[in-house]
Formats: C-alpha cells, structure tokens, sequence
C-alpha cells in the first residue's frame, strides 16, 4: 500500500490532545483568574454624576456613616442619601459651586441624582446590612477604607468565599460595638483580635452561619 | 501582573475626552482622568515610554474600550436613584403596616396590611380588633381565602382603567362634569327619574351620604341587589322578634351547632369569624375538655358538612319540613300547647308543611332535637342564606327557646335603610319612569335574575353612569363608564359583623385613577365634600363626637377600629308570633324532587364568590374545597341522580386509582322554566339525591384574561322567584364531553393511617389512640458510623422550628393555600397544566372520603413540606441544592437547582413542586412555544430576550402589574427550580435579624415565642397551625408535639418529620340512626389490619438531638 496520509499526520493526534490540554488549562486558568470578582470587581470606581468625596466629609469634616446613611442600622438596606439632605450643608456651604449644581437641582426639582451602582450583590443573594453592623462588623470590612477614598472604589470582591471567611471565623473581625462606625480603629494585634473576637462571639452568641437559607431564600 | 482594568463607558456628564491620539496624551484632561480611572496603571504613565509603544498599548486598550462600549465591560452601569427629598418615618426596605378593612355586602373583614415601598404585598387579619381578641391567648386575626386573594384584584390588568362614554375614552374631568351635572338636572325635578342601584354595604358613609341624596332628591329612587345576599338573617330575625335585629352567633360557647342548610364555614357572611369560634369549641387539651357536636343538614357537600359529627342529606326544599317538624316536636317537648293561646294550631300547621319528610329524617330530626333540648343555653341553630324565611324565623324561634339569647347567639340592633330590589327597579325601567340610573359596583347584567332580561331593560333608562372595577358585561350597557377603586386604594369605612366601625384605609394611590362609590354619590348629590378622605372624617365626626378628634381619629386608623362602636344588643322579651306564624305558614310546602322534577340549588362559589372573583387567577386555580375542581364549575350531582340520569361513569377514583387528573365528563343539558344551559357533571358523594347544584360566578361573558372560558353561567337559569331553590328542572345527557382538570383525584386512604380520628368515646378510654396507630419503622441496622452534624448544629443553635396542625380544628377552608401564594410568589399554572399535576401550591388540602359513597364522611389535612429531619430529598440532589440548615429547616437554594427532579420524586409526601415552564414570565398560554421561532407582537421572541433578559413575554401592562404583586423578600422562581414550603424562611430570617439587631451587643437572640409566624399560620381563621421554637419547652408547638393525640404522617419511614398533626376527634351522638362507633376512616384502617391499642412509641417531645443521645445515635 502506498502513504494515504503524509508522514507529519503521525504527529497530529499529540499534537491535538496536548493543545487541547493546553487550551483547556488556558481557558480554565483565565476563567479562574479573570471571570471571579476578586478581578472583575475589585477596583471598579466609575465616575459619578457628583464628584462626592467621602474623605473630606468623613476624614476632615468628621461626619458619621449614619448621618446619610441612615437606614443602615434599621434596614437590609443601606440608603444612598436624598439630595435635601446634602442641601441641610449645602445650602450654605459651597452654596453656588457648579460641582453641586446637579444636587441643587435635583433638590429643587425632585428629579433624583442618578449615582453609579459600585457594589451589587446578585438578586438570588439576601444581604442585611442592619443585622452586620449591629453586632460588631464595621462598614471597613466589605467596602474597604471608604473614608480615604475620593471616589468610591469597589474593595473587595464581595463574592461567596469573601463572605464566608468571615462567616466562618467571625471572631477575627469582629469589633467593639462602638467602633463599628470608626472606619480607622484597628485592634492591638491579631491575637488580640482573636481573643476579644472570641469572647464577643461567646457572649453575643454570634453564629457561625454557614447555611444556605442565611443569604439565599 | 499589574491588573489594568478595562475602562467603563463614559457617564452622560463630564467632558468629552479625546480627539485624537496625540491630542490625548498631551492633554491635562486626559491626565487627570488617566489618574482617576485606572489609580494604580496610572503610574505606568509617569514612566517615559516612546511613541511606538504608546501607540502599541493605547491601540490596544482602546480597543478594548471599543469593546467594551459595544459588549459592557464588566457589568452593565446601573444607577441607584434615592429619594429627593425622604418621606418621614420611612426606611427603604422596613415594611410598613396599615390597619383597613375589606368590606363585603353588609359587612367587613378587618385587615393588617404589609406594605412595602408604598404598594401592598400581603394582608394578614387585624389582631387588635375586638372580634379577633381572645380571652384565653394571644389576639389572632384569621382570615379567609376571598379576603388574602383580594390582593391579587388591584394588580388585576383587566380592571376598568379609563373613564368611558358609550365604549370610547374620555377625560376624567369630562365624565366627573357629566355626573355633576345629571345630579344638577335632577335637581330640578326633586329627583323624579333619578335612580340609583347598589350593592349591600356597611359603610356608615354610603348611608349618610344616601340620606343626604334621599333629601336632596325626595323622589328619587335608590334600589339594592346582591345576587348571594345575606340580608335574609336581619330581615328574619327583624320579623321574628318585632324589633330591627340581627343575630350574631358566638359559636366558640355552643356545645350543639344545628346547621340548615347554613356553610357557616364556607359561604356564609364572615365565614372568617365563625371559623374561628367553631374551631375554638373543639380545641381539646384532654378528653375532659368541652368538645361541640355539629349537626349538619344540607343538600350539597359543603365544607360545614365534611366537619360534621352528624349529617343528614335532604334536598334543599325539605329542609323546611325537617324545621317543621322539629320545631312542632320541640312545642310537644315543651308543652307549648297548653300554655300559649294558638300554639296548637301553629304546631298543626307545622306539622302539616313536614308531611313531605321522609321517615328516616324524621327519626334523625328527633334524635337532634333531643340532643338540643339536653343543652339549653349552649345550643345554636343557624339557617343558611339559601333558605326561605320560614326556616329563619324558626331557627331564630328556636335560638331564642334553647336560651341561647346573649349566650351562643345575641341579636343586635341593626336598622337598614329603606331600599327598592331589582324587581321593582326593573318594573320602573319598563314602565319608563327611570331618567338616570346610577349603578355602583355590582354586575347586575350578567347576575341579575333571568327572567328580568336585564340586559334589555337596563338599556331603557335614557343615561346610565356606572361605577364598575371591570369593563364587564354591565359596562357594555352602559352610557359613562367610571372605573372603580379597588378597596386597598380607597378611603371609607364599613362595621364588621358586631357593628364596630373600621375604617378603610387606601395604602396606595388609585392605580389608575379609580374612583369610590362615595365620590360618586358625593358628586351625583352635588355636595360640598367630594373627596373621599373628607366624607369619612365627617361620618367619623358624627359618630366619635367632636372632642378631641384628631387624637381619636389617628387612633381609629392606628388600630383600624373605633372602642365601643359595636351595635348594642338587644334581648328580646318574646317572639312576635302574630307576625312570625303566619310568615312561617304563609306559602304553600314545596314537594319533595323526583326524577322528572330535580330541584336545582344555587350555590355561592367557594372561589369566585358570586362572579366578582372570576378574574382573580389565585382563586380560579385554588382547588375547590369539596371537588378540588380548578378553572371551572361543574354539575353536582349524587352518585344515584348520576346514574339515574347515565352520566355516572365509574372513574375509579373513589376505589382509589389515581388516573390522568384531566378528567373527560359528560356534559349534562338542564332545564327549567323554559331556560336551559349545559354543564359538566361532576358526582359529588353524600348530595342529595334528585337535586342539581349549581355554582354562580362562572361562565362570564365579557371578563379578563384569566377568567375566560371558565365554566358555565348559572345565572342564566336564575329567577326572581327563586333565586337560590328552584324546583322542576329536567335534566338530559347532552351527548359530548368536557374536560375537567381537578388537582386531586384519588379520594380514598385504603386504610393507611394518613388521617387518624378517633370518636369522643374512644379517645376517653385509649387517650394514646393515635401513636397507637403508627406503624413498626424498619429496622435500621447497625449505628451509623459518622456522627451526625446536624445534631451538633441542634445544640448550638438556638431555634429548632417545627409546626403542628390540629386536624381537629382544621375546618379545610384553604385560606392558608392563597396565603402561602400571596407571600411566597407562587404562580399560577393555569387549566392545561393543573390537568398534569403542576399546579404550584406550596401547600395543599388533601380531601379523602371514608364509606358508602352517598353518605360518606369527609376528612381533610393541610399537607406541605414536612421537614424532615432524615429528608429523602436531601440525599439525592446531585448539586446539593437542597440542604438541612441548622435549625431544623430543609432549605431550597434555588440559584444551585438544575432541575433533576430527583429530589420530588424521592419526596414521599409529594409537596415539592417544579417549575416546568416560565409561569411567571409567559402567559399561560403560550407556555409551550419556543423562543427560538416564535414570533411576538411584532418582534423576534430571541430578540427580545437579547434586549432584556428578565423582562418575560406578557403584556406590558400585565407585566407592570404582576411585579408589583410580588413579595420582595422572596425569590421569584425560574422555569426549571424546585420549590416547596420553607416554613415561610423570609419571615423567620426577618425575625431572627430583628431580634439580633434589638440584642445588639447582648445574646439575647432567640426569637421570642410569638414573634414570627408563618403566613399559612396567620391566615388560618381557625388557629389550627402551630409554629415555633422546639428548643423552648414552654412554647405553644413544644407543647403541641408531646401532646397524646400528636403524631406523624408515614411515619414509618422514619423520614422524622418537622411537622407533625394533632389527631381529630369526633363527637357523634349514640342515639343518632347515622351513628358510627368509630369513624370510617379508623374502621377502614382497622378492616386493612390495623390497630387502635399496643405499641406505644416515645413521645415526640424531645428534639432530635435529645432523642438521638436517648436511643444512641439509632
């Protein structure tokens, strides 16, 4: 019989298989790596409609998170504030400052600030922002240092796993009531996080929630 | 690696940025953004590169801009949009509660409603009302199916949503001017040819302001039709007595109920109330405790029969002779002859109407009658809505007689205004004395008797406004057509059965600018007050007084009733027997139905209720509590009427074969006076025989989406005369079929202990009769060698949930059915797919009947997801999406589902429910098509999905509507996820949070006793449910479960259900003929080889972590 095929086709099933390989580690890897929020989330800070920066009025101006955000300590949800509520300051602070023109304007027309959503959870996910802040999780540990921030950025992934670290181990983020809303405040030392951790978890009895009807219903 | 992430599309303000390549790396601008946007690439840039590389990577990164701006980058910018300005005392995302109230013909539910984000998503009753105040426990405000699916009405799309003249849209203001100035017109004349027709109603409002017409136009007619009215109680009871009453029944202190005729429990008036004290005289601690016995007489299975102790079928017609004859009997009893002038004569008379009673009732009557007179003081006698006066005025006689007067029953004052019926509104349509008919509400083209032919005549008024809630049949006949405000959008006041005045608070605004019947009589009157809000506060001025008003009127609101407004109870010194005999006499004693002469009863539907419903698709796929029949009526008929006419075809089901759940019946054609219709028969064991039911509300001519094609129109048989008996229809087979879909087909337990009862008696002597009746569990083998996590999991936390139903207090009317659907977004399926077994109730009433098919009895139970602590459900699904949380839930992650189905099949209790198709976001009826072909108002189906994937197929005005029905703590499923019951785990989470957030830095977080309770729970008027935490030994379900008469459904499965029932008990009467000494279903379980003493398990009382370190981990 003579060569139906030419001699290379002899090489060309490795060669498949092992680009095959190759392609799906590639594809698996990138995935891994490109398509989890740890990349995709992280690091997301689009431009907002006002260039409202949260380091001067939590930093320099010593504003508190609950003096807008009003509803986080009551509600699954934390509000972004009303216009009329910047105007309480604004309407004498900067009071003609073409920044603010858009929250003067909404506040004299009711036609709301369109802000940029920066951190979502998906629908089938149930967070509370109230029952987290009330027992000890402080606004630092999802949303990152948000009091140095000029523009809003997205800290941290905010995914499954992100959410379990601390579900699973409360007691190596959990705070003193009190210092909840100090986004600067930071413990002594890790083992003294752990130890005062521990004894808040025991006393608040702090579950260790890992279930799935916790967050999903 | 640097991560440079790729940058978003530029927001609609700010700068433009770039022009050119160059121009952009020169400019500040650029900088700056550079700066902002990529903060740690940006000091890649302070790095001096050349030209060629720039251009390399900004060639590069632009190119994935451009990407990016066609495709997205990483998700799509979306916009949080705060309030300007917030309202006061308003959290997004706390709900918010409102006290109103349902008003229903003569009468008002009180409600509780949940508001979320201003637009009501569920009603629960209102627990501070006096009617739901209980002496020994917690206040508990039951509701009734109608009540929590009238929620669904105001999101309805079919409702009237444009002002109309002669079918073509006009102006509000147009059709508000045309009102006003017919009123004006009117005026002119006093009111001659001015009329109005109304509904009954409650509402202190709409009686002043008809006062104030009565007076503006003297004459004026004003008219009043219901279809089902139930002012038959107050106009007896009115007669009876000589004085404007009417009788208000306090079931929970009767030990002996005789019920004529009379669904207390399903379609009479405030069902919800009687419910309630019904079920609270058959709460049983021990066997000591006072247990009630209900008598049952009635043509048609209803669900007051299937609660029945006795029950003895009769046609309708002759259940004035039973009265009759009872009543003459209960004279001689009392030697009534001998002391009162004309007794004798009057019990002649009586006995003379029973001539037509079989011997068999009488014996039964007898019997009853014994009973009763044993009771006096704790005996009620009610007589249903469908009977004629005679039987009212004995019942009342007969109350009052057994010193029922201020006990079991009082009679309070109830004065009704003066109103023409539809007979006469009729005669002055064709006499032409009506200039201007004004009609509010109601539907009287498609329910008013036949023999009106009211179409015809409704037409010969020359102007005709009506206020409708859909454009129905009657807005066909009409000239201005103003849509009505749905009751949750409406401001006015109405009084609950006792008279207390409620108020009827909107919690939205008129979704489509609706109107109220008080606007329109305020307008049509011309007077000053319009505004619904003003009519109200000045009917509430009259009645609270002046003083203080403010205070008073936010507290009527607040609460949602005013204290002491209820009517006053009036006793009464004796009946006035110069005016009640001759009403009881007068008329001739209507014959006995034979085969050539059926009698045809007109029944209120359970569902749909007179036809106002019929748009409502929770009620037309809630399965009928009897026939569990959904989308359609039927025929009923008994099984010898049946045969009797070759309809009844031997389907098996009562034998117990489940077959196809489309169920192929034959269609039956009726006649009477001339009229006829044709219906599906359905055989419905225990009716009378020779007696045709029929059920109002269906077969509509014009309605929405969801009620069209349903059913068959009984009205069209009805007449003035005899609007709810009527004798001599002829009944022949029509010769075709029709295709009935119900959602339970096989009737018989076959002996298995699913419902375990137990007569009064027995349970005395075997008080552990129900465990008794568990069967041996397998035997398991050798220890597990792993130990349990959940066990572990039991012990740390700190709730462990379970529910126990008490079957003895269970009545079956399936208020927790639309409940658990309005909270949990349950949707609905529609007939197709009800036929193969897919309708989506999470919870569900299995019906089963026990013994000779034409006097069976009739038991239910409320069966949903057991939570067991062993689930069969848990071990098969292949992704783990349905796990065991740690307090005891079996909880469904549906975003995990796939769909495998395997966990349903597994499920020996059946109560998981998938979803085939896209219920939620397709219409029923396009469910099968395919989104690749198919093509839809003009537009690509794939196309559509493209442009936004979560938007659905329906209507858009469907859809605007259908979302904001939904609850938003839970999810809306997708085709292809499971679900099932979750013990309402929103509620649970909601209260679990609440509770941490009120402990703060403390370990107060276990949920308080009380504070949470499933929708199913609070729904049911009855209190039959019981949920709570086992890990307190004191609360109500720990209690529950260690109680003697608690057990499990197949608990030989050891499935170690969370959910466990409380056994019924039954208190027949040994000297009855229909006596039974133990109830059918325990004799067919005993005949199947069971037993009712021995093994007598350990109590259920211990949690499960308890109870594995008792028996060792077995």
């Amino acid at each position: 019989m003579s060569d139906v095929f030419p001699k290379w086709t002899n090489k060309l099933p490795t060669f498949v298989l092992v680009a095959a390989a190759a392609a799906g580690t590639a594809v698996v890897a990138g995935s891994w790596y490109y398509f989890t929020p740890k990349y995709t989330r992280v690091g997301y800070q689009p431009l907002q409609p006002v260039s409202f920066s949260h380091h001067i009025h939590v930093e320099q101006l010593g504003m508190d998170c609950r003096y807008c955000h009003d509803g986080v300590e009551k509600s699954y949800h934390s509000n972004i504030p009303s216009s009329t509520l910047c105007m309480n300051c604004h309407n004498q602070v900067l009071k003609d400052d073409p920044r603010l023109a858009l929250v003067r304007e909404s506040a004299g027309t009711g036609k709301p600030v369109p802000w940029v959503w920066i951190h979502k959870t998906p629908d089938y996910v149930f967070f509370n922002h109230a029952v987290h802040v009330n027992r000890g999780i402080s606004c630092v540990h999802c949303h990152g240092q948000i009091n140095l921030m000029d523009e809003v950025q997205h800290a941290k992934p905010l995914s499954m796993a992100f959410c379990l670290e601390c579900h699973r181990q409360p007691e190596a983020f959990i705070r003193p009531p009190g210092q909840v809303f100090n986004l600067n405040w930071q413990p002594e030392s890790p083992t003294k996080q752990l130890a005062d951790g521990a004894r808040l978890v025991r006393e608040w009895k702090v579950e260790k929630l890992e279930n799935c009807s916790a967050c999903h219903r | 690696m640097k991560t440079v992430p790729p940058p978003c599309p530029e927001p609609e303000t700010g700068p433009q940025y770039w022009r050119s390549l160059e121009q952009l790396a020169e400019t500040p601008a650029f900088q700056e953004w550079l700066e902002r946007e990529f903060p740690d690439g940006a000091s890649e840039w302070t790095d001096p590169v050349s030209r060629r590389h720039f251009v390399r990577i900004m060639s590069a990164s632009f190119l994935l801009m451009g990407v990016g701006l066609t495709t997205g980058c990483r998700r799509p910018e979306e916009k949080i949009l705060p309030f300007t300005k917030q309202p006061p005392g308003y959290t997004h995302g706390v709900p918010q509660y409102f006290a109103t109230a349902m008003p229903l013909r003569g009468s008002a539910t009180p409600l509780l409603v949940k508001s979320y984000d201003g637009r009501p998503v569920k009603l629960e009753g209102n627990p501070e009302h006096p009617l739901n105040r209980r002496p020994d426990g917690p206040a508990h405000g039951g509701t009734d199916a109608i009540t929590q699916a009238s929620i669904l009405n105001l999101y309805d799309p079919d409702r009237a949503q444009r002002f109309t003249y002669k079918g073509e849209n006009v102006a509000r203001e147009k059709a508000l001017d045309a009102l006003a100035a017919a009123g004006k017109a009117a005026l002119a004349g006093q009111g001659r040819g001015l009329a109005w027709l109304s509904g009954r109603s409650s509402s202190p409002s709409q009686l002043r302001l008809l006062e104030e017409l009565r007076q503006r136009f003297p004459q004026a007619r004003g008219y009043v039709y219901e279809p089902v009215d139930f002012d038959i109680h107050r106009q007896a009871a009115t007669l009876t007595f000589g004085e404007s009453v009417k009788p208000r029944y306090h079931l929970e202190k009767a030990r002996r109920i005789l019920a004529l005729d009379c669904d207390f429990i399903g379609s009479e008036n405030d069902a919800w109330h009687l419910i309630g004290g019904f079920a609270r005289g058959r709460r049983l601690e021990s066997p000591s405790d006072p247990l009630n016995r209900l008598y049952v007489v009635e043509p048609v299975m209803s669900l007051t029969g299937t609660n029945a102790d006795h029950r003895l079928r009769l046609p309708a017609s002759q259940v004035f002779p039973f009265l009759a004859a009872m009543f003459a009997e209960f004279m001689d009893l009392a030697r009534a002859a001998d002391t009162t002038p004309g007794a004798a004569d009057f019990a002649a008379g009586l006995k003379e109407r029973a001539r037509s009673l079989s011997a068999e009732a009488r014996k039964w009557a007898s019997a009853c009658l014994k009973d009763l007179a044993a009771h006096p003081g704790e005996v009620v006698v009610l007589a249903g809505h469908r009977q004629p006066l005679a039987v009212h005025v004995l019942a009342n006689a007969m109350n009052f007689y057994l010193q029922g007067a201020g006990r079991t029953v009082s009679w309070i004052a109830a004065p009704e205004p003066p109103a023409g019926t539809i007979q006469e509104l009729a005669a002055a349509l064709d006499a032409g004395e009506i200039e201007t008919l004004v009609i509010l509400g109601g539907n009287p083209v498609y329910d008013a008797p036949a023999d009106l032919d009211w179409a015809a005549t409704q037409r010969k008024a020359k102007t005709i406004f009506r206020l409708g809630y859909h454009e129905d049949e009657t807005a066909a006949v009409c000239d201005w057509h103003l849509p009505e405000a749905h009751y949750l959008e409406s401001w006015g006041d109405a009084r609950t059965l006792d008279g207390t005045l409620v108020p009827v608070q909107p919690l939205i605004e008129p979704l489509f600018g609706g109107l109220t019947a008080l606007e329109v009589l305020a307008r049509l009157g011309g007077l000053p007050a319009v505004k619904p809000y003003e009519i109200v506060r000045e009917t509430f001025r009259h009645i609270a007084g002046a003083d203080a008003f403010d205070e008073k009127w936010k507290r009527f609101l607040h609460d949602g009733h005013l204290p002491d407004s209820a009517a006053k109870t009036v006793t009464p010194q004796d009946v006035n027997w110069s005016a009640a005999a001759p009403a009881v006499l007068a008329g001739p004693a209507l014959p006995a139905p034979g085969p050539q002469a059926l009698e045809v009863v007109f029944l209120r539907d359970a569902k749909v209720d007179d036809g106002r419903f019929n748009n409502n698709g929770w009620l037309q796929e809630l399965p009928d509590p009897i026939t569990k029949l959904t989308w359609d009526n039927a025929l009923l008929v008994s099984p010898a009427t049946a045969r009797a006419l070759g309809v009844y075809r031997v389907r098996d089901h009562y034998i117990g074969n489940a077959i196809s759940l489309k169920t192929r019946m034959p269609v039956v054609k009726i006649e009477l006076a001339g009229r006829s219709i044709e219906a599906p028969v359905w055989v419905q064991p225990g009716m009378a025989d020779h007696v045709l039911g029929l059920t109002l509300g269906y077969g509509r001519l014009r309605t929405g989406r969801v009620g069209k094609g349903a059913g068959y129109n009984a009205y069209a048989l009805r007449t003035a005369a005899a609007p709810y008996i009527a004798a001599g229809a002829k009944a022949a087979a029509a010769g075709r079929d029709y295709e009935l879909a119900t959602t339970q087909n096989h009737w018989a337990m076959k002996g298995r202990p699913i419902i375990r009862e137990a007569n009064l008696a027995e349970y005395e002597k075997n008080r552990r009769f129900a465990r008794a009746m568990d069967m041996p569990e397998p035997k398991l083998g050798a220890r597990p060698i792993y130990p349990n996590p959940l066990e572990e999991a039991a012990r740390t936390a700190p709730h462990q949930w379970a529910m126990s139903i008490d079957l003895g207090q269970c009545v079956g009317c399936a208020a927790c059915v639309i409940a658990c659907q309005s909270e949990n977004n349950i949707p609905i399926v529609g007939k197709e797919q009800v036929g193969r077994n897919r309708e989506m109730h999470w919870m569900r009433l299995d019906r089963y009947y026990l013994g000779p098919e034409e006097h069976p009895q009739v038991v239910q139970q409320p069966m949903l997801c057991q939570h067991c602590e062993a689930a069969p459900c848990e071990n098969v699904c292949p992704v783990n999406a349905t796990v065991h949380d740690q307090e005891g839930l079996n909880v469904m992650v549906y975003n995990r589902c796939v769909g495998t189905r395997y966990c349903s099949n597994n499920c020996p209790y059946k109560v998981r429910r998938f979803n085939f198709f896209d219920y939620n976001r397709r219409p029923l009826d396009q469910l099968y098509r395919s989104p690749l072909t198919s093509f839809n108002d003009g537009e690509w189906e794939l196309k559509r999905w493209f442009k936004n994937p979560d938007r659905g197929s329906r209507p858009q005005d469907e859809w605007d509507l259908l979302k904001l029905a939904r609850n938003p703590d839970v999810t809306v499923r997708m085709r292809g996820v499971m679900e099932k019951c979750t013990f309402c785990v929103q509620r649970l989470e909601q209260a679990k949070i609440a509770q941490k957030v009120r402990a703060g830095a403390s370990g107060d977080t276990t949920v308080k006793e009380g504070a949470v309770k499933t929708a199913c729970q609070q729904a049911c008027p009855a209190e039959a449910i019981t949920f709570g935490n086992l890990k307190d030994p004191h609360s109500a379900v720990s209690r529950a479960r260690a109680h003697e008469r608690t057990y499990m459904v197949l608990d030989y499965l050891a499935t170690k259900p969370r959910v466990t029932y409380l056994a019924r008990v039954r208190n027949p009467n040994p000297e009855m003929p229909d006596y039974h000494e133990t109830p059918l279903s325990t004799r067919e379980y005993l005949d199947h080889g069971g037993m009712l003493h021995g093994h007598g398990p350990e109590p259920h009382g211990e949690s499960a972590a308890a109870h594995a370190e008792q028996k060792g981990g077995h």
